[in-house]
């Protein structure tokens, strides 16, 4: 966990219209890194994770990511190279999975690699079921999505992320669309994922998984990093009125 | 014990009386038909139909078929093609393909297939351009139909959800690679039964091209029926080929769509 930061935020902001949803954010994530950003709905949480693989457009402030900056702003020529570098780089998980519905669960994984990186097909399937096997999916490489639970849909979701061999993972609330009986098993992969020391920005309602997995907890409101700190500092002595506020009604 | 072997008893009689009464449904359709069948027969015996002339000119007609049914396929695949053309357009964000896609379909949605049947087939030979019958039937059908599948490939691709194209974006995939790995096969499910019944729409609307002097089905109906003051026959005749037609291409219809569903079965 040393060296030049992997994702470096400075000054970002994100306007939709008038709304001013995320208002001078400043982040560095070094490598190895499992940050953990919390806070309620419509602080701003997915909006910032979704700046950080250019889904969202930033209007203000830079965002580098792997030595490679995002284009942002004003800068009208948009710089799609370096977006889609970018992209190959940081993968990322839906709260909605949003598996291909036409494809099999193997389908999904080696998507990206035969389509974007190029990868010849039987060493995609290798890397492919070696992921399944990784989330525990191997027996549902032929079942499409529509066959599966939500929890087994993220987990081939996750696979599908990890097969582009990504140096970041970026989590939009990845259990907020389960039933509580199978957030379990997702939060178990991400648990591997972050002991194996993947670089991973995670925005979550899961305080568990926050106060064991995270090195670094993010409290959010209204556009802005309120408190940062390690979680046990977060969770029993965090210094701002709002983070403790908000610790009571979810803890 | 008992129980188990009671609930079983009970789940058959059920299953039963449900087979029973859905062959009892069916049995009431096919009546339904023949009794339909009937009345329309009794209603054709009326027209004093000479049965031996129909019979006398049965192959001349079934020639037709195949140039029917030539003509609708090419048509229906370049119309395809033009369609997803024009969709693309339509959703591209370049005001020229926005606006050559939105005017093309504008013209052909507004005016009737037959006048553009005689602008293909009268005006182009006053630019100099002379094509035979069964190319200027063949662009005539492609070019109109082209415009309604526009619209029936547009509604395809905006079926596909947001997320559907964020994940493959997230993945590094460009645009194109986005639309052709996952939005069109995800659309092509929402597309081909609205683009089966326009097939089936254009089978019956080729007969339009036989004022082109294209040798299909009506064209010959109609070259028959006037020379020989026996057209309702043959118009009859043909309608009856043009519904067996349809039939067929129906039930392949509904076969395609329980294939490309299955993904979806859960």
């Amino acid at each position: 966990m040393n060296g030049e930061p992997i994702i470096q935020v400075r000054g970002l902001h994100k306007f939709y219209g008038r709304l001013h949803v995320l208002r001078g954010v400043n982040l560095d994530v070094r490598r190895g890194e499992v940050v953990v950003i919390i806070g309620r709905s419509g602080a701003g949480k997915s909006t910032f994770l979704r700046c950080l693989n250019y889904l969202e457009e930033p209007s203000a402030g830079t965002v580098v990511v792997d030595g490679i900056p995002l284009p942002s702003g004003e800068r009208a020529a948009r710089a799609w190279s370096q977006v889609r570098q970018v992209r190959m780089r940081v993968g990322m998980v839906f709260q909605e999975f949003n598996l291909f519905a036409h494809m099999t669960a193997l389908e999904n994984v080696i998507e990206g690699p035969l389509t974007v990186r190029g990868m010849p097909r039987d060493q995609a399937v290798a890397l492919g079921e070696r992921l399944l096997a990784k989330v525990g999916l191997l027996d549902k490489r032929d079942v499409h999505p529509a066959r599966l639970s939500g929890g087994q849909k993220q987990r081939v979701a996750i696979a599908r992320a990890l097969a582009m061999e990504p140096r970041i993972m970026l989590f939009d609330e990845p259990t907020s669309a389960l039933d509580p009986e199978l957030i379990g098993e997702v939060l178990a992969v991400m648990r591997d994922l972050a002991r194996d020391g993947m670089t991973m920005v995670v925005v979550t309602h899961e305080m568990g998984f926050a106060r064991e997995a995270a090195h670094r907890v993010i409290f959010m409101d209204a556009g802005e990093f309120v408190e940062e700190g390690p979680p046990e500092q977060i969770f029993t002595a965090a210094r701002d009125p709002r983070t403790r506020q908000f610790l009571t009604h979810v803890l | 014990m008992a129980h188990a072997g009671e609930a079983a008893a009970i789940e058959q009689a059920v299953s039963r009386r449900l087979a029973a009464f859905a062959r009892a449904q069916q049995i009431r359709l096919a009546l339904v038909w023949v009794g339909l069948a009937a009345a329309l027969g009794w209603l054709f015996a009326r027209f004093r139909f000479d049965y031996g002339f129909m019979v006398g000119w049965a192959a001349f007609l079934v020639r037709g078929v195949p140039i029917t049914i030539g003509v609708s396929v090419v048509s229906i695949t370049l119309a395809l093609v033009l369609g997803l053309v024009a969709a693309l357009g339509r959703l591209s964000g370049n005001p020229v393909a926005h606006g050559v896609a939105t005017f093309y379909t504008s013209f052909i949605r507004g005016t009737p297939l037959l006048v553009q049947v005689y602008l293909i087939y009268l005006g182009l030979p006053q630019l100099g351009i002379v094509l035979d019958a069964i190319p200027s039937g063949v662009a005539a059908l492609s070019i109109n139909y082209g415009a309604y599948i526009a619209e029936i490939i547009r509604a395809g691709i905006l079926s596909v959800g947001r997320g559907q194209v964020e994940a493959a974006l997230s993945l590094g995939m460009t645009r194109t690679q986005v639309m052709r790995r996952i939005v069109l096969p995800q659309a092509l499910r929402v597309v081909v039964p609205p683009v089966g019944n326009e097939f089936i729409a254009m089978l019956k609307d080729s007969a339009l091209v036989s004022v082109m002097g294209v040798w299909e089905l009506t064209f010959r109906a109609t070259k028959v029926g006037r020379q020989y003051f026996r057209s309702l026959e043959m118009l009859v005749f043909a309608a009856a080929i043009y519904w067996g037609l349809t039939i067929l291409f129906s039930t392949l219809q509904s076969r395609v769509e329980g294939r490309l569903a299955r993904a979806y079965e859960r």
